[in-house]
């Protein structure tokens, strides 16, 4: 493609060793800040054992936050893996190697251990949402917390494991003794270099690959989606990303990262207490997290540095201690509530004055190929791309849609229309698959469609644009098309924690061109949330154009738009008709009857009449139907 | 859009709305809607559903507060104001959903329409002559009636409060035809009573048998005031707003 | 056999005092939609409020004062704090009320220290009961007793006064009892403030059987919100069916295989939750958020 797109400002080969500096730059910030960490502390009580445990536990910090700022997940059950992992640690150093305790093995074995358990326990509960999953989680830690605690000949019970062997590293041909002083270096005010042990180094350097191996993850591929599905979750489910698998996988790396800080502290400190299983424990990331800041790469380092300093400065001098904690954290919640509000996925827009910035490019008149490769089959076509028999959906007893035999031949613009209660939005949330048929099949191009999941449909071509629009209000209009665009290119799931989604040009080609088609192009780098009522609107049609469908459903796509919008709105869709098949629900019958090739009339959940647009205002049973059932006689009389 | 009816100035205006706009969220549904109520009036509000009907309702009640307009009450501002204070100022919603508690009996559906009231409308009896089915049924649970009998009991409940504009959400929604004529007759009682009433019905033939004027809606703006007999004559109007 | 009915008269008991908290917690969701994981809090000022009371003054006193006190208490943090999370996710309020919790607790241990400590009853009711072929303390009896009227008072008071109309009427639909005029925000104080003094009354009085230290407030929390759920958010009967099959289910395991008795409670809220997640008698909006 020649013509001038955005997706030619090519980020490609120029931008790259920007990028690498940033990546290196980081990487010495880091490193530099966590090396001078502990000297920092000494002035201010602490000592290199207090700083030790910081840099474990923040690896532990850093882990819940995957899941509860990136993935919008309260878990309340964190403890199990991290006295998990502690356990396993130190039983695999007392069990299976005491005469050659080697600490790659040991940490390994409890990260493995944790990962298994939490993909485990993931499976189960990431079905569940809110509050339920927090409590669920809650009982399984509570669970194992009473297991290990019974299970004495293996723990030790409520006295824990203590006195473990201390680990050897084993490197190259060396064995390193993690409890050697650093050589000594006097510092002045902040102590002497021999404060420290190798410890330290060993867990800085974890703390560091962590660090890095975060960032990483969530500007990939994966980070960027898990955080699409948190702050939409049912926009992202519809465009095609497969949401319950993303939130296990999110729920199995933060069990799995716990678990190896559980590991790493259970062996540093020689003793792994009952407690590290405990309720207290799981709340304890919790504040640690909150009060640094969620969804922040940091914020989580430094709760955990702020409360354990406190925790170990304050608990010598004053038994008010945790009460400080604790007000420190309600404090935070309570006046802090754009920090949380990110997190809680509260999705209300915060500005009610809407910018209203016009698109300034021109639309083109050409059909798009990359639109028209999807619309195969034009109109013509012998088969119907959407066929339902018998299509029906039981509320309770309440039939909200019944026996609904439709067909619709591709490439039409067809209107579903009907008064109240005639069962619109029932019938596309059954077509979407946002629910499922209570009786009868869908057919989408000649195959049964019925019971697969909105997710599965939108890869077969079934894309929908909801009655309010349901957008990523946070993220610009581009990136909203282009996180649809992805969910096209890589497929339900891909657990790339790697590469960046930016690698994928079609990505920025399809979204572009959903902009285009919509005129959205001149807001593009607009704030979604920012965006007028009617280009909200047109972009959640843009989104649904982006996942290439071969068939549009559009829920009233004019609704509370002004008369110049939805005038302009209409011709959008008129014109992506010519491409695809577009169903539309509407109640603005100057639009409906003015572009639609046909018309459905559902009455009471059933259909009352189909044809064109003539035949429909021509049929007496429709002009009676909108009208309470009576006739245009009885009317006049 | 046709010239509004003029009213003789005899008849006080009770409630009147002046150019509100609505909004859900940043959906302008309401734009600029005015209209007004004299004491003892019955006003339809017609239009296809998904126009905005039930959100002018909303709006009056304070359940939707609408952005910018204004609506009196005998002249007292209402906009701004919460739910509770507008119901028992005596703007009393019976709602298209009904809303009848489906935990609670017949009995005490009613008994707190009661409790709730500041001041008393129709007596207990009064309701049990005009509406027997409910005294049929009043140990019945809120979900085991009839939808007839649910609708019945929800205008009931407002009658039971002193009320001084009732307003009727799609009465006759989704009931059988023998039904639509007993809770006619209940509306023509009403009117009869003297209650001043702004009815929303898609049901064209109820609405004009009651109506003594009405309101056409579409696409959140007022596009017609009129008498039945006008909305009667006008083939054209009612094609462009009222069916398809 | 003995052991067997000690044990289903102490599952009774800490039955009750589950379904005591439980009914607080589920009828706060149901009216307020509040997740209040500060219950267990009202439960250890209730205690504290007793024993002190009981210790300087009278037995009989800390009966009446402890739910006065923390119903005050509670109508304060209602107003300074709770209020502005009505609307919010439960999460949220989840967050909040769990640090809530733990300031009370951490005050508390400030001010009462963290040892266990107890108050005796009165004389008159120390002692055994003869129940046929065993015997069993008094004042447990009179306790579940003490309680099981609570409860109905309670029932009735939401059964049968006008008062407990608008609060039944409210847990189904907020907004129809406003726009019949009704007082939905009172109420829910109302309904606030009593549930909180039903967990301070019970904490109260169970004192002398369980005694008291900072933790135990939440530590009956806890197994309280396994109730909540087994039986249903926003269901009385729920609370109450939930309360004694999870007391009982502790009381019995811990006769029959000790250390189960507290898998056992958890393991039954998971299965709920996986099968069930409205519970045995509640209603299946709540479950997405």
């Amino acid at each position: 493609m020649t013509t001038s797109t955005a997706a030619d400002a090519a980020p490609a080969v120029s931008a790259r060793p920007s990028l690498l500096w940033r990546d290196v730059r980081f990487t010495v910030l880091c490193a530099l800040g966590i090396a001078l960490f502990p000297f920092v502390l000494h002035p201010l009580g602490g000592y290199s054992t207090l700083a030790t445990q910081i840099a474990i536990v923040s690896i532990a910090s850093i882990g819940f936050n995957l899941l509860l700022g990136y993935a919008g997940t309260l878990s309340y059950g964190h403890a199990m893996f991290y006295g998990g992992g502690a356990y396993i640690a130190a039983i695999l150093m007392l069990r299976a190697m005491p005469q050659h305790p080697n600490l790659w093995l040991a940490v390994g074995g409890a990260t493995l251990g944790t990962l298994v358990m939490a993909v485990l326990v993931g499976a189960v509960t990431v079905r569940l949402y809110g509050i339920y999953f927090a409590l669920l989680t809650l009982a399984f830690a509570q669970m194992v917390y009473f297991i290990v605690e019974q299970a004495k000949d293996w723990t030790n019970g409520d006295d824990g494991l203590q006195a473990l062997p201390n680990a050897l590293l084993p490197i190259g041909p060396w064995n390193l003794d993690l409890t050697t002083h650093l050589p000594a270096f006097p510092l002045g005010p902040f102590g002497d270099l021999s404060d420290l042990r190798m410890w330290y180094v060993f867990a800085g350097i974890c703390l560091l690959l962590v660090l890095l191996l975060f960032r990483m993850l969530t500007r990939s591929q994966f980070g960027e989606v898990l955080g699409a599905i948190r702050e939409n979750e049912q926009r992202s489910s519809l465009i095609g990303f497969n949401a319950p698998g993303y939130r296990l996988a999110a729920f199995a790396i933060s069990g799995a990262l716990t678990g190896f800080s559980g590991a790493l502290r259970g062996l540093f400190d020689g003793t792994v207490p009952v407690d590290s299983l405990s309720i207290d424990r799981s709340g304890s990331f919790v504040i640690y997290t909150i009060v640094g800041g969620v969804q922040t790469l940091f914020g989580p380092v430094a709760g955990t540095a702020v409360i354990m300093w406190l925790e170990n400065v304050l608990s010598a001098k004053t038994p008010a201690w945790r009460l400080i904690e604790g007000l420190i954290f309600v404090g935070v919640i309570v006046f802090l509530p754009r920090g949380l509000a990110t997190v809680l996925r509260q999705q209300r827009d915060k500005n009610p004055r809407a910018l209203f910035v016009r698109s300034l490019r021109p639309s083109t008149e050409e059909p798009d190929p990359l639109l028209k490769a999807a619309g195969e089959g034009h109109r013509g076509g012998v088969m119907s791309i959407i066929e339902t028999f018998k299509l029906g959906k039981l509320f309770g007893h309440f039939a909200a849609v019944r026996d609904v035999d439709f067909r619709v031949d591709p490439g039409e613009l067809r209107a579903v229309i009907g008064p109240n209660g005639a069962g619109k939005t029932t019938f596309f949330n059954l077509l979407s698959g946002t629910i499922a048929p209570s009786d009868g099949t869908i057919n989408y191009k000649g195959r049964d469609v019925s019971r697969l999941t909105g997710t599965a449909r939108v890869h077969q071509g079934i894309a929908k644009a909801f009655q309010t629009a349901s957008i990523y209000p946070d993220q610009t209009v581009r990136q909203n098309c282009r996180l649809a665009a992805l969910a096209k290119v890589q497929g339900a799931f891909a657990l790339q924690v790697f590469r960046r989604s930016s690698r994928l040009q079609d990505v920025d080609a399809l979204a572009e061109r959903a902009m285009a088609r919509l005129e959205l192009t001149g807001v593009a780098d607009v704030r979604a949330g920012d965006l007028s009522h009617g280009d909200k609107k047109r972009l959640d049609i843009a989104i649904a154009l982006a996942t290439q469908p071969q068939i549009l459903l559009l829920d009233e796509p004019v609704a509370g738009m002004s008369k110049d919008e939805a005038r302009k709105t209409e011709g959008l869709i008129r014109r992506l008709a010519t491409e695809m098949t577009v169903l539309v629900i509407e109640h603005d019958m100057e639009m409906v009857m003015g572009i639609s090739d046909s018309i459905t009339v559902l009455h009471q959940g059933t259909v009352l009449a189909t044809g064109t647009p003539e035949q429909i205002r021509n049929n007496p049973r429709v002009q009676e139907a909108y009208l309470g059932g009576h006739s245009q006689a009885e009317l006049a009389g | 859009m046709s010239a509004p009816a003029e009213s003789p100035a005899a008849v006080a205006t009770r409630l009147r709305v002046d150019k509100i706009n609505t909004y859900y969220g940043d959906s302008h549904v309401l734009r600029d809607i005015s209209l007004h109520i004299g004491a003892g009036e019955t006003v339809a509000l017609l239009g296809r559903n998904g126009v905005g009907k039930t959100t002018t309702l909303k709006s009056i009640v304070g359940w939707q507060k609408p952005r910018t307009g204004s609506i009196t009450l005998d002249g007292e501002e209402l906009v701004g104001r919460d739910m509770m204070t507008i119901a028992r100022k005596g703007v009393s919603l019976v709602p298209e959903e009904r809303r009848i508690f489906t935990n609670l009996t017949v009995a005490e559906n009613l008994k707190i329409a009661q409790v709730t009231a500041r001041k008393p409308g129709w007596t207990l009896d009064h309701v049990y002559e005009k509406f027997p089915r409910l005294r049929e049924r009043l140990t019945h649970k809120g979900d085991e009636i009839s939808g007839g009998e649910k609708q019945m009991l929800a205008i009931a409940r407002a009658l039971l409060q002193d009320v001084k504009v009732l307003l009727l959400d799609e009465p006759t929604e989704g009931l059988a035809p023998l039904i639509v004529r007993e809770v006619e007759n209940v509306i023509q009682e009403i009117k009869a009573a003297g209650i001043t009433t702004l009815l929303v019905e898609q049901n064209l033939y109820s609405a004009l048998a009651v109506a003594d004027r009405c309101y056409i809606i579409d696409q959140g703006e007022v596009k017609f005031e009129g008498t039945p007999e006008e909305v009667r004559e006008n083939e054209d109007i009612r094609r462009r707003y009222l069916h398809v | 056999m003995e052991a067997f009915f000690e044990a289903l008269l102490g599952g009774l008991v800490l039955g009750l005092i589950y379904v005591a908290i439980a009914v607080g917690l589920t009828i706060i969701f149901g009216t307020l939609r509040l997740v209040n994981f500060a219950h267990g809090a009202f439960y250890a000022i209730g205690a504290y409020v007793g024993l002190v009371i009981a210790q300087r003054i009278g037995v009989g006193w800390a009966f009446i004062a402890a739910p006065i006190a923390v119903a005050l208490f509670a109508v304060l943090l209602d107003r300074l704090v709770l209020r502005q999370f009505y609307d919010k996710e439960p999460t949220a309020q989840l967050l909040v009320t769990f640090g809530i919790a733990l300031v009370v607790e951490e005050t508390l241990r400030l001010i009462f220290g963290a040892t266990t400590q107890q108050y005796q009853m009165p004389d008159a009711l120390q002692g055994s009961v003869s129940l046929g072929f065993f015997t069993y303390p008094a004042y447990r009896l009179l306790f579940a007793g003490g309680v099981i009227l609570m409860l109905a008072l309670v029932w009735l008071f939401i059964e049968r006064t006008n008062y407990g109309l608008i609060v039944r009427a409210g847990i189904r639909d907020r907004v129809m009892v406003q726009l019949l005029g009704g007082n939905i925000r009172q109420a829910s104080t109302i309904v606030f403030a009593l549930g909180a003094a039903i967990a301070g009354l019970v904490g109260a009085a169970a004192t002398p059987i369980y005694s008291i230290d900072p933790a135990t407030g939440f530590a009956f929390l806890v197994p309280s919100f396994v109730v909540v759920v087994v039986g249903g958010l926003g269901s009385f009967w729920g609370a109450v069916l939930g309360g004694l099959l999870i007391g009982e289910l502790q009381s019995l395991t811990n006769l029959a295989y000790a250390p189960a008795s507290n898998v056992v409670i958890y393991l039954c809220m998971a299965l709920v939750l996986l099968l069930r997640p409205q519970g045995l008698l509640g209603e299946s909006e709540v479950i997405r958020q």
